[in-house]
């Protein structure tokens, strides 16, 4: 697996959605997504439709009586993505660690007032 | 420039909500009890095969309560939304749990039938009472096993 951000999955809707759907369940329904993502019906709708056009997510829809019921379940081309952008993610997340580490460990003497306070790994474009 | 504390929020985020799906995971209590009463059924079978008569046919039992599994557990899905994979028994957590069923179902039957073998009727309740309570136990140690695995992210990340 390449670590690699996916723009699809890149807003944190969307990356919501698929980790979710990612961690572990077959099948989640619309409510339960819903409520776990802290989303509203109308978000979730319009971007599980972007998700399922990419083929990122599989919908079944089906009805309890009256009441219709989607379900939603991460397609394996969406979990390869999913888990592609996670790691790029983590490798962001350590690079991150790493630079505040070399920064405090480089932090100037107060006295020093040239040095920068702060400083990105080359990874994230510092210097 | 991306924003890289956006970013580290959105996987902080994603552990917050994925707890929170988990969290949805719990028995509801007709569950429960469904699940008592077939445990208690089952525990019930060695009294059964004792002081019933032969000619009473097992399998109408059997059908009946797999019939209530699938009911039990269509309900289960509806009342959470989430439905498992069967692949979580196939996992070494999973597995061991699914294991401890068995044997706690062997270990108890075996032990009715010794005691009933030899009169000891009301110790062979109180090991099938026992066995109930074990099964219940593993039931939601099963569940827990599911419910860790969906805050864990599933293997992804």
């Amino acid at each position: 697996m390449t670590a690699k951000p996916d723009p699809l999955i890149h807003p944190i809707t969307r990356l919501s959605i698929c980790g979710l759907l990612a961690a572990g369940a077959d099948w989640v329904e619309f409510a339960a997504l819903r409520d776990a993502a802290a989303i509203s019906d109308s978000v979730l709708s319009k971007q599980s439709r972007v998700l399922e056009d990419a083929g990122y997510l599989e919908v079944r829809k089906g009805a309890v009586g009256r009441r219709p019921r989607t379900w939603f379940r991460l397609t394996a081309a969406g979990r390869q993505a999913l888990e592609g952008h996670l790691a790029w993610l983590a490798e962001l997340e350590e690079a991150v660690s790493a630079g505040a580490g070399q920064a405090r460990r480089a932090e100037p003497h107060p006295d020093d007032v040239d040095q920068p306070r702060h400083a990105l790994p080359p990874a994230l474009g510092g210097g | 420039m991306r924003d890289v504390a956006a970013d580290q929020e959105a996987l902080k985020l994603l552990r917050v909500q994925r707890a929170r799906l988990a969290d949805r995971l719990r028995l509801p209590w007709w569950y429960q009890s469904g699940a008592a009463i077939l445990w208690a059924l089952v525990f019930a079978a060695p009294f059964s095969s004792r002081y019933l008569p032969h000619r009473v046919p097992l399998w109408p039992f059997l059908l009946a309560a797999l019939a209530l599994v699938c009911l039990m557990q269509w309900g289960l899905t509806r009342a959470t939304g989430i439905k498992l994979p069967w692949r979580n028994l196939r996992h070494r957590p999973g597995r061991r749990v699914g294991i401890a069923i068995l044997v706690a179902w062997f270990a108890a039957a075996e032990t009715e039938f010794l005691l009933i073998d030899h009169a000891l009727i009301v110790a062979a309740i109180v090991v099938a009472a026992g066995g109930v309570v074990a099964e219940m136990a593993l039931l939601q140690a099963a569940l827990g096993v599911s419910r860790r695995e969906l805050r864990g992210g599933g293997g992804v990340a």
